[in-house]
């Protein structure tokens, strides 16, 4: 792998940067082209009018209020393909560093932050998809009002998504805590208007509102913490405060600072106990959002995780383990069975599917705990081992936050389907769904089987990876400490939580299936289902990723292992 | 190519796996009332399938394909073996075999399935149930050939779910309950599993201290049994595979085992599941699904951890002593007659446990044998029940009396099924019975006297209940209420077919065990030698 030094906007950047480039020129087009018309303005004193094509009654060709989405869809799909390519055939890193000095590192993109910007632009993708049937409002007075009123609406959420985008990748590109927070906090902002976005509803406002306060008061902690570790080492660059990390003494700063940064992170994977504005947030917001949450929002969540956790509080190779080891440890374990048991006694769908993505938090802590341990043995020649483990488990992590694109924005895009009749609140919603339409209650099943973690779908192989990893990593470190008299290290502890939270959640998730397949059609909703081909086509999607990754998921494995293989060069010691 | 015939254990696996999967997407995809008018065609499709499936696995039987002299294979040989790489970066393969293990048990599940077909044959079930049932044949067929642990769990996982959408969808009035209490159980005691095979794999030395074939490129192991197989044999020539953790790992394979089987304190989602399935589920649950215990327990913790084995020994005869007896004595008091074969089923697959805790070839022989006559018999007994559910619409003992009158067919099946169960001579039963006092008496001596007081009880609750439904009342019969003033009917012609071939292949069995035992004994006994080295 080689690595390129580029300098900031010099004549090479935007040729690297394509894909993003091309994410911001959609931004630009989205907020130009609804607002081209026959705008006039007259010259001071005179009675002649010159056009300046701004403003005004619009053109017939961009009065459509399918022309943003179509714009945005169009420039999403071509940034996931650009992106798609860049993953799958380049392996170099690419160092963004600013004017003139070399040293102060900006952005970089490599495997990893390839693979991630992949994940999320391919979620929005089969957002905006999923959204173009969603967003119709329709005015029985007027038509030429609501027509209007749905292209200014549309154009709206469709900048909303594309800033998002853009948070997104700068969250993964970054090579410096702060840029990274500007990134989290751009995306972050989009969303939070993005779970409000449906006004008319009492529930969007509110969980709207919910989701701010408490998302902007954890980002306050987390730039709390982060100005906290800039007073400590002079630097928020990634490799600097790395390398201060290595060399820490007896001081209690930086531990505070990684405290408080964690909470930041916390709350966006929505891990226990920072995870209280998620379930309402899910439930408030129109379920295509609340799938971005689950998915995109909480992979950029743990970007930010194992770019703090792994990259800079590693410990040096056979210096014992990482700091906050128990910590992740006990909150991973509390967030799963927070998260399942939460989940079994919610009725309305997108709660349990809200609190289920809690569990899914707790068992990606569960991996980080394990990938922290890698270098604890103490015994030279065991050290490759550890070292294989931990790639494991980082790929792992990586291979489900791209699966869980499938499977759990799948079922959020199925409720959405049932949301165009009217607001999915408890379980009546999706009663009897096997009799109004087959399809969609057998892909909502297949996606509950594979939240549980039943073969041969991709859940079950990101969960297995995981249990893979976690198990490795502790018969690899075996000799340092024991688990029940077992002669395995504590973190096996962990993978046998996960296996008793797998075990509880299969309950709640088959409950799912036993409502669609065997209650009657509630009286509210026995007619046939509303059309939306877009978002069908977008579940059949999900549907084809969830079976296939599962069966022939080699190929991803294999990218994910590249990203992992960056990433691990990167943790001290190597 | 008719030499070469390695592949057919792969097309006896894909070949209706494939046909259900086609079958539930046009039913799925067609409306309401063409569905209706599907349903028998599925039903006749379903059937020329399974017919062939059994033809095929019959002339494997007597070596008509393939040219296998099933007898003298001996432990460690397979037959009809293909192998595909699947995920190689964890040493996952596709690998299907065949030897004296599995075989009987894919021959049987090819003969259920055809049976359960036509023993439910007027019932009314809609487009989906064949296309399920013959889901479910693949599935368990996945589960006994499959040689590589990954895919054998996965095949493991997937019985779960045609199953829970037979008892879901076609069951009694507690249909849900007993299916989510049956998923989550056998689903929990499988992750526990998975969790031990994980610990095991990764206990394994890796490919740069031995060599291995199938070794993932990137953990160094392999799921190849085979592999495994090997390697844990010659460990345990010399000592103890694993030694710091085989006791652990054992035990967690075993609990996803006697979940499974299941052993008496973890037996609970059996009648459950049992008393709610429709008919064509329970006989297919107790004939081949139950067996999936035991046959797991031979394939992975018995092969790979003899030790740990002859150190649970105890334990696991008090396991499958518990069952036997518990499960006699609570058939005692049932008045439902399903649950009552549901306990019996408890008890024989008690039977087969002391069968491999008794560490006798000759025991392991009969366990085996066990599984391969219960698989016959308890279909029938199910189909019985079916039939009795269907024609006097309850289950309970003392509803219908003097059967023996009005429904001499169903009287006599019900007669020969619960003959068969309690172990009559000549009848496929009572030689696995036989065998496995044998092995008992040479290991645990006078504690004989336990399973065999437990075999007099299986007499009298067997005989109580006939003595209850199908003699007394001679002529003070007593039709259930609904009934009353109409004809009772007899068993229809297609349910008449399926007992006649199930009491034909019991008879057989009975007669002639040699057909089916010589394999496993040949079996059994050089893998008591390549465990315990002699005898």
């Amino acid at each position: 792998m080689t690595q390129r030094l580029v300098e900031a906007f010099d004549a090479n950047f935007f040729s690297l940067f394509t894909a993003e480039v091309t994410l911001f020129i959609g931004l630009i087009l989205l907020i130009l082209i609804p607002n081209l018309g026959k705008g006039t303005f007259r010259l001071p004193g005179t009675q002649a009018r010159i056009p300046w094509f701004l403003g005004g009654q619009r053109y017939e060709w961009n009065a459509n209020p399918r022309l943003p989405s179509l714009i945005a869809l169009l420039i999403m799909v071509s940034a996931t393909i650009q992106m798609g390519m860049r993953v799958f055939s380049e392996n170099d890193a690419i160092l963004v560093h600013a004017t003139g000095d070399a040293s102060v590192r900006i952005l970089s993109a490599n495997p990893f932050s390839n693979l991630m910007e992949f994940f999320f632009f391919l979620a929005l993708t089969l957002v905006i998809l999923a959204s173009i049937n969603r967003l119709d409002v329709k005015n029985p007075k007027d038509k030429s009002i609501s027509t209007l009123y749905n292209n200014r609406r549309q154009a709206d959420f469709y900048i909303l998504i594309l800033t998002c985008a853009l948070g997104m990748s700068v969250v993964a590109l970054a090579e410096n805590l702060f840029v990274l927070f500007v990134g989290l906090e751009l995306a972050s902002f989009s969303t939070y208007i993005l779970v409000a976005f449906n006004k008319e509803s009492k529930a969007g406002s509110e969980s709207g509102m919910k989701y701010f306060i408490v998302g902007s008061a954890a980002s306050g902690v987390g730039l709390y913490g982060l100005s906290l570790l800039y007073l400590w080492s002079g630097s928020l660059q990634i490799d600097i405060l790395a390398e201060a990390w290595a060399g820490i003494g007896q001081e209690t700063l930086p531990y505070v600072a990684l405290g408080l940064v964690l909470v930041g992170f916390g709350f966006k994977i929505s891990a226990a106990p920072f995870h209280f504005a998620a379930p309402d947030a899910y439930a408030g917001a129109p379920s295509t959002i609340s799938g971005l949450l689950a998915t995109a929002s909480k992979a950029m969540g743990m970007i930010g995780i194992i770019k703090i956790l792994l990259v800079i509080t590693q410990p040096e190779a056979l210096e014992g383990s990482a700091i906050w080891l128990w910590t992740i440890a006990l909150l991973s374990v509390i967030t799963m069975f927070w998260g399942n048991l939460a989940a079994l006694g919610s009725d309305n769908p997108k709660r349990m599917l809200a609190y289920s993505s809690v569990a899914h938090a707790g068992y990606m802590l569960a991996a980080i705990t394990a990938a922290g341990l890698w270098n604890i043995s103490g015994d030279v020649s065991a050290q490759d081992d550890a070292i294989q483990a931990s790639r494991t488990v980082l790929a792992a992590i990586l291979f489900h936050l791209g699966v869980l694109i499938a499977f759990k924005l799948g079922a959020f895009l199925v409720l959405s389907v049932l949301e165009m009749e009217s607001d999915v609140k408890s379980s009546d919603a999706i009663a009897g769904l096997a009799k109004r339409s087959p399809m969609l209650a057998v892909a909502m099943f297949i996606f509950m089987l594979s939240l549980a973690g039943v073969p041969p779908l991709s859940g079950f192989l990101s969960k297995l990876l995981v249990l893979l990893g976690i198990i490795k990593v502790a018969i690899a470190n075996s000799a340092s400490s024991s688990f029940l008299g077992m002669d395995v290290h504590w973190v096996w502890g962990l993978a046998l939580a996960m296996g008793v939270n797998s075990a509880i959640s299969v309950y709640y998730y088959l409950r799912v299936g036993v409502v669609m397949f065997f209650h009657e059609p509630v009286e509210s909703r026995q007619g046939p289902l509303p059309r939306g081909s877009m978002i069908r086509i977008s579940i059949a999607i999900c549907v084809i990723l969830t079976v296939g990754l599962g069966v022939a998921g080699e190929f991803l494995l294999d990218v994910c292992r590249s990203a992992a293989d960056y990433l691990m060069p990167m943790m001290r010691g190597l | 190519m008719l030499d070469d015939f390695d592949v057919i254990t792969l097309i006896l696996l894909l070949f209706p796996f494939l046909m259900s999967i086609v079958m539930l997407t046009i039913t799925g995809m067609v409306s309401e009332s063409s569905r209706r008018k599907l349903a028998p065609v599925w039903r006749m499709v379903s059937l020329g399938v399974s017919m062939a499936l059994f033809i095929v696995a019959s002339m494997m039987f007597t070596g008509q394909i393939g040219g296998v002299d099933w007898t003298g294979i001996g432990f460690n040989e397979y037959e009809f073996l293909y192998q595909y790489e699947w995920i190689s970066s964890l040493g996952i393969t596709w690998q299907v075999g065949l030897d004296a293990l599995s075989f009987p048990m894919v021959w049987l599940t090819t003969f259920l399935l055809p049976v359960t077909i036509i023993a439910t044959w007027d019932e009314k079930k809609g487009a989906v149930y064949h296309p399920l049932i013959l889901l479910m044949g693949a599935t368990l067929l996945g589960v006994f050939v499959s040689l590589d642990l990954f895919m054998f769990y996965i095949f493991w996982e997937l019985t779960l779910i045609p199953m829970f959408f037979l008892i879901l969808k076609w069951g009694g009035k507690d249909r849900k309950y007993a299916s989510q209490k049956f998923f989550i159980y056998t689903f929990t005691a499988s992750v526990i599993m998975l969790l031990g095979l994980i610990t095991m794999y990764f206990s394994m030395p890796s490919n740069t201290e031995i060599a291995m074939d199938n070794a993932g490129e990137y953990t160094g192991r392999t799921f190849d049994l085979l592999e495994i197989t090997s390697i844990a044999q010659s460990v345990n020539a010399g000592g103890i595979w694993l030694e710091n953790l085989h006791l652990i790992i054992f035990a967690m394979l075993m609990i996803g085992f006697l979940v499974k089987l299941p052993a008496a304190p973890f037996h609970t989602w059996l009648p459950d599941a049992h008393v709610q399935a429709p008919t064509g589920g329970s006989m297919l649950l107790a004939g081949v699904m139950l067996k999936m215990g035991a046959y797991g327990m031979f394939r992975i913790p018995a092969t790979l951890f003899p030790h740990a084995l002859e150190h649970f020994q105890f334990i696991l005869m008090l396991f499958g002593f518990v069952s036997l007896v518990y499960g006699a004595i609570v058939c005692l008091g049932q008045t439902n007659l399903k649950k009552m074969v549901a306990y019996s089923s408890v008890s024989h697959m008690g039977v087969i446990l002391l069968g491999i805790a008794s560490m006798q070839p000759i025991g392991w022989a009969a366990a085996l044998f066990m599984m391969f006559a219960h698989g016959i018999i308890s279909p029938m007994l199910f189909a019985v029940c079916g039939a009795f559910k269907h024609h006097y619409h309850s289950m309970e003992i003392g509803a219908m009396r003097g059967m023996a009158k009005h429904s001499p067919w169903l009287a006599t099946s019900m007669m020969f099924g619960w003959m068969a169960s309690l172990g009559l001579p000549l009848l496929a039963g009572f030689v696995a019975e036989f065998l496995l006092l044998i092995a008992y008496w040479h290991e645990f001596g006078w504690w004989i006297l336990g399973p065999g007081l437990a075999l007099a009880i299986t007499a009298a609750y067997y005989l109580w209940s006939m003595q209850r439904t199908i003699f007394e009342g001679g002529e003070e019969t007593q039709p259930p209420k609904e009934m009353e003033g109409k004809p009772i009917p007899d068993i229809s012609d297609m349910e008449k077919v399926a007992m006649l071939i199930l009491a034909g292949f019991t008879i057989l069995f009975g007669i002639f065990p040699a057909i089916a035992l010589d394999m496993m004994s040949d079996w059994t006994v050089t893998m008591f030698q390549t465990l315990f080295g002699g005898a």
